[in-house]
């Protein structure tokens, strides 16, 4: 068991990679590609903006940091170029005063002591000057300092052997005036600043390696950069030409669409003609020789018999007004709308006026609420109210008192809803689809009488208005019709 | 009486003229009806040609007319009357099934007199038709007969 423990995890690695290479990417791209296809057209552009964004912000750092380097280096190359400029300066101030102070050792000629005088003046300002341009370098520093330390023991030393060709005269130096007074410290002075000078070269050549190299580096990116920006646009450019030719395929086929729908609206308008001229003639011949009928046999038709030719004049009478009702609901679908200011509560008034004789020998007890202004057409909105309140008058026709009550509610800005709420036999809410479709009843017609065409016109009114139309009830319990209508700018 | 002036009823369909004949039997004005079955037969028969060429001269007293009828049809025959002089007079009573917002809009504006829809219930069909047949066959005064003097 110890042998195989460290082995199992190690098997299952080496035939892993395999299919891991080969099988994993392929589910993960359909998820990226299915991921993506469900995105916004808005939101693939702003990912695809985002991520060339970041790769442009990410090129222009880069680039920014290697333009700073090649300024820097640049600094630092003309700081170089000066200290060496300034070391052969150095070098041959002393090389002068070297060869002059000889001379006047032997020839005690005070002329030969101007190059002397003057070196000792400028070495301070020399060397303030070197310790300036490596300031930010410490080995050189250090070089320099050494470098100050030996120019001065050189120039003390000359100092000290002119002190004493002045007073004890040539033979007192002339073995300096052979050699010179600091032969030593010259040769170090030399080859200290040798060193200097070669430190000097050597960062300026790696710097100039490291510009070429940042440089590159740069032209690069900024290829990388401009080929993003061309994919960028490119994808840009794809998408928009992708929307914009969705766009107008959509529009034509909209346009299409509406040809048909008008033919078809034409089509539809030719046959409710024909059918409101020609379906009515049959019926009234059926109703009118049923009458002549009985007016010409009456005496000798037995009771069955007139109840027989009863119920043909019942049922074609039905069906005119099957006919005339669904002529009314196919008008009021094609019929041209008013759009005014409609005062409901002053239409409710005049619509209870109207049905005042329906309203005889029954008792009701009205609650209304006040109602809004609103935007339509004041002869459908009636019609609307007529359907509504006749049917709440109809379906509580059974109860000792009606309530009925009209009011409305405002659950958001851009929408009133209105409500016709009774008392009556009401309704399973389990036929609820079924209330506001074309002949739909859920009485038998000797309970309550009516083709069921009302709450379809109130459905078609109030859909052509922009609103809705549901309805709330329970058996026995009473109903509530709601319509929305929504509400002008202009009377909010 | 003889010249008593006749109703001309135009309908092309013999059941409809025969319930209307039916209406105005019982207000005894029945058998001063003229029936024409088609726009042509109104036309032929209000300019005394064709079938009526030996007809006795004279405008009808009232015109019925239904809207949708074979050859020409009701607005067309509305339309000739209603643009010659001699014929201008005389009353047209557009009687058809048709409640349609353009059959109405279109026969007033062609200068129709009234415009009665069929009722499908027979008792409402022949009170209209007796009625209309009593107001412009009796009560209404016609206009004074021009085709008559200019004979």
């Amino acid at each position: 068991m110890a042998f195989v423990a460290p082995q199992s995890p190690v098997m299952p690695i080496t035939p892993e990679p395999a299919p891991g290479t080969s099988q994993a990417p392929t589910p993960k791209n359909g998820r990226l590609m299915e991921w993506l296809t469900h995105w916004s057209i808005e939101r693939r552009v702003l990912a695809g903006f985002g991520l060339v964004f970041a790769g442009i912000v990410v090129i222009s750092a880069i680039s920014y940091r290697n333009t700073s380097v090649l300024i820097e280096n640049s600094r630092l190359d003309s700081k170089s170029h000066e200290l060496v400029q300034l070391l052969e300066s150095v070098s041959e101030a002393l090389d002068a005063t070297e060869r002059g102070h000889r001379r006047y050792l032997v020839t005690g000629e005070e002329s030969y002591l101007k190059f002397y005088r003057s070196t000792v003046e400028q070495m301070p300002e020399y060397l303030r000057y070197l310790r300036g341009l490596t300031n930010e370098w410490p080995e050189q520093q250090s070089r320099v300092a050494t470098l100050e330390a030996l120019i001065d023991r050189q120039l003390d030393a000359e100092a000290r052997a002119i002190t004493r060709r002045e007073k004890d005269g040539y033979e007192a130096v002339r073995h300096l005036a052979l050699s010179g007074a600091a032969k030593n410290e010259l040769e170090r002075i030399h080859s200290v600043m040798t060193e200097l000078d070669g430190a000097e070269q050597r960062a300026l050549q790696a710097r100039v390696r490291q510009s070429a190299g940042s440089t590159r580096n740069t032209i690069a990116l900024l290829g990388l950069g401009a080929l993003l920006q061309l994919v960028l646009l490119a994808s840009v450019y794809f998408l928009i030409h992708h929307d914009v030719t969705e766009r107008r395929r959509v529009a034509a086929e909209l346009e299409n669409r509406g040809e048909l729908l008008q033919a078809a609206n034409k089509e539809l308008e030719a046959f409710s003609y024909s059918v409101s001229h020609d379906l009515r003639a049959p019926l009234r011949h059926i109703d009118g020789y049923a009458a002549l009928l009985s007016k010409a046999a009456g005496e000798a038709l037995n009771d069955k018999a007139r109840r027989y030719l009863q119920t043909i004049s019942d049922s074609a009478k039905q069906m005119g007004q099957l006919i005339d009702d669904l002529l009314v609901f196919s008008r009021m679908g094609r019929q041209d709308m008013l759009r005014t200011t409609v005062n409901l509560d002053q239409l409710v008034k005049t619509v209870l006026h109207d049905l005042h004789l329906d309203l005889q020998g029954r008792t009701i007890s009205w609650t209304m609420s006040p109602l809004p202004l609103v935007l339509g057409d004041p002869a459908m909105l009636r019609q609307v109210f007529v359907n509504l309140i006749t049917n709440a008058l109809k379906f509580t026709a059974t109860r000792p008192e009606a309530k009925i009550e009209i009011g409305a509610t405002k659950r958001n800005p851009s929408e009133v809803e209105i409500f016709v709420r009774d008392n009556g036999v009401g309704f399973d809410m389990q036929y609820v689809n079924k209330l506001f479709g074309v002949f739909q009843r859920l009485h038998r017609s000797d309970e309550f009488e009516g083709t069921g065409i009302g709450l379809a016109n109130v459905r078609r009114i109030i859909h052509r208005h922009g609103g809705r139309t549901w309805a709330e009830g329970a058996l026995d319990q009473g109903a509530t019709f709601y319509f929305s209508l929504p509400v002008a700018r202009s009377l909010k | 009486m003889t010249t008593v002036k006749p109703i001309l009823l135009a309908e092309d369909n013999p059941r409809d003229a025969e319930l209307a004949l039916a209406a105005m039997e019982e207000h005894h004005i029945a058998d001063k009806v003229v029936v024409c079955h088609d726009g042509a037969e109104v036309l032929d028969y209000l300019y005394c040609r064709g079938a009526f060429a030996s007809r006795e001269p004279g405008n009808p007293v009232v015109v019925f007319l239904d809207l949708k009828m074979p050859k020409v049809d009701g607005l067309e025959v509305l339309r000739t009357i209603k643009s010659d002089v001699t014929l201008k007079p005389i009353p047209v009573v557009m009687l058809t099934s048709s409640r349609e917002e353009c059959d109405l809009a279109q026969s007033y504006a062609l200068g129709a007199n009234a415009y009665v829809v069929k009722p499908v219930e027979f008792h409402q069909f022949i009170t209209a038709v007796k009625e209309l047949s009593v107001f412009w066959g009796i009560i209404n005064e016609p206009p004074p007969d021009s085709s008559a003097s200019t004979n």
